[in-house]
């Protein structure tokens, strides 16, 4: 089964482009050309890319109604218009914002993205290394053995987070603020001591990580 | 109409109302002395003792002095035993008092004492002689002058030269004083300070009435809202201080108005901005899609470098849109900032992860060093990473031989500064796709907003951009 996605966009050449590319990456698109019947017509639909500028009802408006009708939809905002305010706005309910002109190849990393991390998308198992995550059932194998490679309530909630940003280099501050759920304290070593005991879990050489990559200065990143 | 509302207007009068305080005060002596004396002697007559009824007819001593002259006139030319016959008829009708004439020679012809042995008690301290001298008679008026007792004297025929002697009349002191004023007791006083007390109270209710107000409305003006403009307040009496907090109120309106303007003028610039942003993105959307599609074609090599670089450009081109209609709306100081204290360093972290990806696909090595104790200015997040986007976007653009892309925390002469710096050719070479300079400006501009400074020393072998708080402004400086 694949994966529906609604499309709202008033220009008719940019709708019948995106719409064709995102045919052609096997996803079933719903093309609107207004905001009107989009509530209804996002019913089985597993995300939303709704355009910013529409005749009638604006694409905030329209993704509002969408969030209160489908909390769980995720929603990506496309706008040609770039004023921070505007993606603040929409930035409020949305969950990703993409800027035209955009790349097709860039809307369909992000959509990816997104599925993913709703786990709207057929949850297959994610291959990282020697490693075998099965996302749906939070169970992270080793590939060669089969092995389970058990974790504590931290390290898997910090690994779950990585792999939520995949390929996405995240901050200590972001990392530890997502996990623990409080500000970050300058000079605290919560996070690289949980980040070293993840690491002797999961990696095959502690000391050159292969799969929870420090970028020197910045934070971590787990590549796909 | 116009007569009415002077008169209400002067009634309401904060200096009406003091007049009529003063007034009242004045009052005090005239009015509320004797009403007060009056009250405290009703209060006595009411609750004292009252002195016995045979007193009241020596209560009017006009009266009985009228009474004594006219008898003594009645008696001009009467032989001494008439008038001795008329004393005693008089000594009956006034039985506590002592009566006595002494006739043209000095000698006391008769003396009538009162019964009553309290009141010969209290007469007897003057002595009467038989036979009057000059000195006796001058003893008995300085004796008299004392009130102690009532002396009343006559000459008879009421005239001193008929040269027929002189009749007194003696009333005890105590039969007199029973109706005068009883001296002003402490009683009295007490009533006095509470009145006073009271006008001090109503004065000082006054007054304090008025600063009270006062104070409201200074707090009213110094305390500043969300919007930076103080909050109307409830306008009270339609006194003096009223219709200073009525002209406040307006004065206050007229400001948010003028705020308000200001606002929907700043809404207005945003609007056409991000309306022309949409209107010259879509076709670049279009073009790219386009582009897409066309190079999903079989073509020659030069074809797909052809295909690669109308998509660089079409992102510079986007980029420029953004900074040019960026640029609009802060030249015109119709763009608020979102100021607040954040953590410049975390920013700076969060900004080069973000652009780590594409330096790293550049082949740049990025030197990142922002290890320190957390830097907080005071900045407008959005805005800022913005800056952040153009300087990284010119070193990946305009420095891309260097190779390198430098991040730090720094201290410059005692001060904490960030520093981002490439080993680019630096700003006077050529680069392909260097432009008006419109993202510096952009950086400028913002920079000055959020009150920082920025220098740029570029040398050939490469670019540094140090970015630190601009020094305190010196107002003595000329």
């Amino acid at each position: 089964m694949s994966v529906t996605l609604l499309y709202v966009e008033d220009d008719r050449e940019i709708g019948s482009a995106v719409s064709a590319d995102l045919r052609e990456r096997e996803y079933a698109v719903r093309w609107l050309e207004s905001g009107e019947g989009a509530v209804e017509a996002a019913a089985g639909c597993q995300l939303a890319v709704l355009d910013v500028m529409l005749p009638g009802l604006d694409g905030f408006t329209v993704g509002q109604r969408l969030k209160r009708a489908y909390p769980g939809l995720p929603i990506l905002m496309l706008s040609a218009r770039a004023s921070i305010d505007d993606k603040l706005q929409g930035l409020e309910f949305a969950d990703d914002y993409l800027t035209k002109p955009f790349h097709p190849d860039e809307l369909a990393a992000r959509i990816e993205v997104l599925l993913r991390r709703t786990g709207a998308a057929e949850p297959s198992p994610l291959v990282l290394k020697h490693l075998i995550v099965y996302e749906g059932n939070n169970v992270i194998q080793e590939a060669a053995t089969g092995r389970e490679i058990l974790l504590t309530g931290k390290q898997f909630q910090i690994f779950t987070y990585l792999l939520r940003h995949l390929g996405q280099i995240l901050t200590k501050e972001q990392i530890y603020e997502a996990v623990w759920g409080e500000a970050y304290m300058e000079g605290d070593k919560t996070l690289m001591v949980h980040i070293r005991y993840l690491r002797e879990k999961l990696e095959l050489d502690p000391a050159a990580p292969e799969i929870i990559e420090t970028v020197r200065g910045i934070g971590y990143r787990v590549r796909a | 109409m116009r007569r009415t509302g002077q008169l209400r207007k002067l009634q309401s009068s904060l200096l009406t109302r003091y007049l009529l305080i003063i007034i009242v005060a004045l009052l005090f002596i005239p009015v509320v002395l004797p009403l007060s004396l009056a009250g405290y002697d009703m209060y006595n007559s009411w609750a004292g003792e009252k002195p016995p009824e045979e007193y009241a007819l020596y209560s009017n001593i006009a009266g009985l002095e009228e009474m004594w002259h006219k008898e003594a006139l009645e008696l001009h030319g009467q032989i001494p035993e008439a008038i001795s016959s008329r004393l005693q008829k008089l000594g009956r009708s006034y039985p506590l008092a002592r009566m006595f004439w002494v006739d043209g020679q000095g000698k006391t012809r008769l003396t009538l004492t009162p019964d009553d042995p309290r009141m010969r008690e209290e007469l007897s301290t003057g002595m009467i002689p038989p036979q009057w001298s000059a000195a006796e008679a001058i003893a008995f008026m300085k004796e008299s002058a004392k009130q102690d007792p009532l002396a009343i004297v006559a000459f008879v025929g009421d005239e001193m030269d008929a040269g027929e002697g002189f009749m007194v009349m003696q009333i005890p002191a105590v039969v007199t004083k029973a109706y005068q004023f009883k001296s002003v007791g402490s009683r009295y006083v007490i009533v006095l300070l509470v009145f006073f007390a009271l006008f001090v109270a109503v004065s000082w209710l006054f007054f304090i009435g008025i600063r009270k107000r006062l104070l409201r409305l200074q707090t009213a003006m110094s305390f500043t809202g969300g919007a930076g403009i103080p909050q109307p307040i409830a306008s009270g009496r339609a006194d003096e201080i009223g219709r200073l907090e009525e002209a406040f109120n307006s004065m206050v309106a007229e400001l948010s108005a003028s705020r308000q303007r200001e606002m929907e003028e700043e809404g207005l610039r945003k609007r056409l901005v991000s309306d022309l942003s949409h209107d010259l993105r879509t076709p670049l959307t279009v073009i790219r899609s386009h582009l897409h599609v066309l190079g999903k074609e079989a073509l020659s090599q030069r074809g797909q470098e052809s295909l690669q670089l109308m998509d660089v450009r079409i992102d510079s081109l986007s980029g420029l849109i953004e900074n040019l209609l960026s640029y609009n709306l802060l030249s015109s100081g119709r763009m608020t900032l979102k100021l607040e204290q954040k953590d410049v360093l975390r920013v700076l972290r969060e900004s080069a992860a973000a652009w780590y990806p594409l330096w790293e696909k550049e082949g740049f090595e990025a030197a990142v060093d922002l290890e320190a104790e957390p830097l907080y200015w005071v900045i407008d997040e959005s805005w800022f990473r913005r800056i952040l986007d153009n300087l990284f976007q010119n070193i990946v653009r305009h420095a891309h031989d260097g190779q390198y892309v430098g991040v730090r925390a720094d201290v410059r002469e005692g001060k904490r500064v960030i520093v981002i710096s490439d080993h680019g050719k630096g700003m006077d070479s050529a680069s392909e796709s260097k432009g008006a300079g419109l993202g510096l400006s952009i950086v400028d501009l913002l920079l000055k907003r959020m009150e920082l400074e920025w220098r740029m020393d570029s040398s050939p072998q490469g670019t540094s951009i140090v970015i630190g708080q601009a020094p305190e402004r010196n107002l003595n400086k000329i």
